[in-house]
């Protein structure tokens, strides 16, 4: 796909610079970029279409994983797509498979042995077509049928008598797989954008009269989720934690000051002092994993470990493109990122600090900026999602629903 | 086995558990002492041959009766050091089936109900045994592709997949292993407890991927299966340092992360293991490391302890090496429950779960 090249690499360059960040605008472009290089996808004559498509988008996918590891955001969008196209091709063949069986039934009574074999096989694929989609479990860990065996059953039995209307309707099969993936792809990028309604919906529930609500930083969810509550005439004080280095609590308060929010800013280190006089913490995320564990703006886990201390509700509200079917194996370390130290210090002010002529050449002051904290899955009390109320160890069963299993590496298979 | 009961101090010996037996039997560390137990076997026996068993048939069942095969075919099985013990009960099973006269599905599953039903009361501590049979049971009765078959191919069909139990317990080691190789990172400290073939597997794994770790083995007492472990380990190179089961809390801080097998998963996502298993995740709870569980999903059971002794009892003797003073009582426990909220992952061929999942996946099974 020559003429999707330049897009891919446009948007590549955007996310190795950094300059396409928030998970809901990475998560946003990526949809839109795979659904141009899907409608680019020159179907070839090879047998296997779907596979082919999911190569094609595995290929951009590596590409913007790779890009920047740390947005999950992108690999999720991925992985929705490509759990799209196994959608579409199951339910497409499912009922490509039915036609050709009932046409065999039909004038299939002079033998008798392939009579029953391809109204078997069907129901089998139909079955298996079912587990394909779900993730490996105990019920299925015995009956493992063999896909290809049965199709290529299905088409030997078939294939004399339908093999020139057969090919035929390949093509306008092709076309309708792909159309049908575009379609989804686009439900997808409505998804992704309508994300806060339905979770803002929630939001008179969970906010009662004269509660005291305590946020860090600045997460658009949250925003939305508080002035839905707002909105439905509920009377609560927001006290926001200023989120330093970056200050985004403090634009969140002038924001909720606009509606007509009761609004307190503190600063971070007096969370502990504050939560006390707190009845629920509601905050954003930046991806929530696998285990129910949280990757959300640094100072999290200060504020979680406040929470859990006073024994306050601690709330994550997150849209489900930042659902990420991964586990953090060691999130400290490699599911962070160290921004520029000009957030915390003026370079002018410290330049002399920095001066690297002094003893062995290190340099005496060191600034580390990370951007994301890890919040254990035992801190959270609930995610609202746009599928509802969850709690931590649920989590795995969205992700199930979302994603396919072996999709969990975005990696083009040897031939490509 | 008799020769050990013999040794056992204690006045009036418990029932041996037959699944720890087996478990002895394969991967205990070969001592001076067994072996002239065992060579004194072997002049009265055929090899291979178990003095304790309850029926002590010869064991390879060329034409297992209709009715009373079934336990000889799965000591039969349970005998070879690699397959597991739902692979033995469950190819006792298929053997149940091939050997059955039944002309319908529902005569089948009557003989089938009774032989795992004999097969479970025979030994009632194996978890994996019954966990085995139940779900041989529920794939028999629920399957929906013997629907549209006919009785001869639904039978054959059933055997099959019996059969093919073998490489889908192997497969599913192995898929264990490669789930579990993103967790072992450079540099780190793996304690592990007793000798699990998963956990084996997946260090095997882990160390011809070139990664570099270092593993701590406990002894685990009374039959020293740790010792085996860490030998199994030694000859594949990596690092090992045996510990005695009591210095488990002392070497915690050196250890970065914990990997256990598991005998049964429990529908509350516990596990039931190795004696000792409950306490290293307790002391590795209260410093803040992982523990792993590495288990295939057919040792899921429908359990539900709720506490430690809410279990069938499995006994095994413990050699003090004095004798045990008279009127003094001996713990002769051979597993204890861990329960989940110690539990960070179990490593399972489903994928990584949390243990909350493992209720999920029984409930869609079984209801």
């Amino acid at each position: 796909m020559p003429d999707v090249q330049p897009l891919v690499s446009d948007f590549v360059l955007k996310l190795k610079r950094r300059k396409v960040e928030g998970s809901h605008a990475v998560a946003r472009q990526t949809a839109e970029l795979l659904r141009s290089v899907v409608s680019q996808h020159r179907m070839g004559s090879s047998a296997n279409q779907a596979a082919a498509l999911a190569d094609a988008v595995r290929a951009v996918g590596e590409q913007l994983i790779a890009a920047n590891p740390i947005e999950l955001a992108v690999g999720n969008i991925v992985r929705r797509v490509l759990h799209i196209i196994k959608e579409e091709d199951i339910s497409s063949t499912a009922v490509g498979i039915e036609g050709l069986s009932v046409t065999v039934d039909s004038d299939g009574e002079y033998d008798s042995e392939h009579d029953d074999r391809p109204a078997l096989s069907a129901a089998v694929l139909a079955a298996h077509a079912r587990n394909a989609l779900r993730a490996p479990s105990l019920q299925t860990l015995l009956e493992d049928i063999p896909v290809s065996p049965a199709i290529s059953r299905t088409a030997s039995s078939t294939g004399d008598s339908d093999g020139k209307s057969k090919s035929a309707g390949d093509k306008s099969s092709t076309r309708k797989l792909k159309h049908d993936v575009i379609a989804a792809i686009g439900d997808l990028i409505d998804e992704i954008d309508s994300c806060y309604e339905p979770i803002s919906e929630q939001a008179v529930e969970l906010i009662h009269q004269n509660e005291v609500i305590l946020t860090l930083g600045r997460s658009r969810t949250v925003k939305e989720f508080l002035y839905a509550a707002k909105e439905k005439k509920r009377s609560f004080r927001v006290f926001v934690a200023e989120g330093a280095p970056r200050y985004q609590g403090h634009v969140l308060a002038k924001e909720l000051v606009e509606k007509g929010v009761q609004t307190t800013v503190i600063t971070d280190s007096a969370v502990f002092a504050m939560i006390s006089r707190v009845n629920m913490v509601i905050v954003g995320a930046h991806a929530i994993m696998a285990n129910g564990g949280v990757i959300a703006p640094v100072g999290m886990n200060m504020v979680a470990l406040a929470a859990q201390r006073h024994a306050v509700p601690f709330v994550v509200v997150a849209g489900s493109h930042k659902l990420c079917p991964l586990y953090p194996h060691n999130p400290e370390v490699l599911l962070n990122e160290l921004k520029s130290p000009s957030d915390l210090l003026d370079f002018g002010e410290f330049s002399d600090c920095m001066n690297f002529s002094t003893q062995d050449g290190s340099p005496l002051l060191n600034v580390v900026n990370p951007t994301f904290d890890y919040v254990p899955p035992k801190l959270v009390s609930l995610f609202i999602t746009d599928t509802g109320g969850h709690s931590p160890s649920y989590m795995y069963r969205l992700i199930a629903e979302y994603y396919s299993a072996d999709d969990l590496v975005v990696r083009r298979k040897a031939t490509s | 086995m008799e020769p050990d009961a013999a040794q056992n101090p204690s006045p009036v010996p418990p029932p041996i558990s037959a699944y720890y037996q087996t478990r002895a039997e394969h991967h205990a560390v070969v001592s001076s002492d067994w072996l002239a137990h065992a060579a004194a076997a072997a002049a009265a026996f055929p090899p291979g041959a178990d003095a304790a068993d309850a029926a002590a048939l010869p064991p390879p069942p060329s034409s297992p009766g209709a009715g009373g095969g079934v336990i000889e075919e799965f000591n039969f099985w349970r005998r070879k050091p690699e397959a597991a013990e739902a692979v033995a009960a469950i190819m006792a099973l298929a053997a149940v089936i091939r050997s059955s006269r039944a002309t319908t599905m529902m005569e089948l599953e009557i003989e089938l109900k009774k032989a795992s039903d004999k097969l479970k009361s025979w030994d009632a501590t194996s978890i994996s045994l019954s966990a085995a049979c139940d779900l041989f049971m529920r794939f028999v009765t629920r399957t929906s592709h013997l629907e549209h078959e006919k009785f001869d191919a639904a039978k054959s069909r059933l055997i099959e997949r019996g059969e093919k139990f073998g490489e889908i317990s192997l497969k599913a080691r192995k898929t264990i292993a490669m789930l579990s190789q993103d967790f072992i990172y450079d540099g780190c400290t793996i304690l592990v407890h007793g000798y699990s073939r998963v956990v084996l597997e997946v260090l095997k794994l882990a160390a011809s991927n070139r990664k570099l770790f270092r593993v701590l083995c406990t002894e685990g007492r009374p039959d020293r299966t740790g010792l085996r472990m860490s030998n199994e380990l030694a000859a594949l190179g990596i690092p090992v340092k045996v510990l005695i089961d009591s210095a488990v809390a002392y070497s915690m801080d050196e250890v970065d992360m914990v990997f256990v097998g598991a005998d049964g998963v429990v529908e509350s996502g516990g596990i039931i293991n190795m004696m000792g298993t409950y306490q290293i995740a307790l002391v590795a709870y209260s410093m803040n490391k992982p523990v792993y569980v590495a288990a295939e999903s057919y040792k899921f059971a429908r359990l539900y302890p709720l506490d430690q002794k809410d279990m069938t009892p499995a006994h095994r003797p413990i050699d003090f090496g004095v004798p045990v003073p008279t009127g003094v009582e001996v713990e002769t426990s051979a597993r204890d429950y861990t329960p989940p909220q110690y539990l960070t992952l179990l490593l399972t061929d489903l994928g990584v779960l949390t243990p909350s999942v493992v209720s999920d996946e029984l409930i869609q099974l079984y209801l």
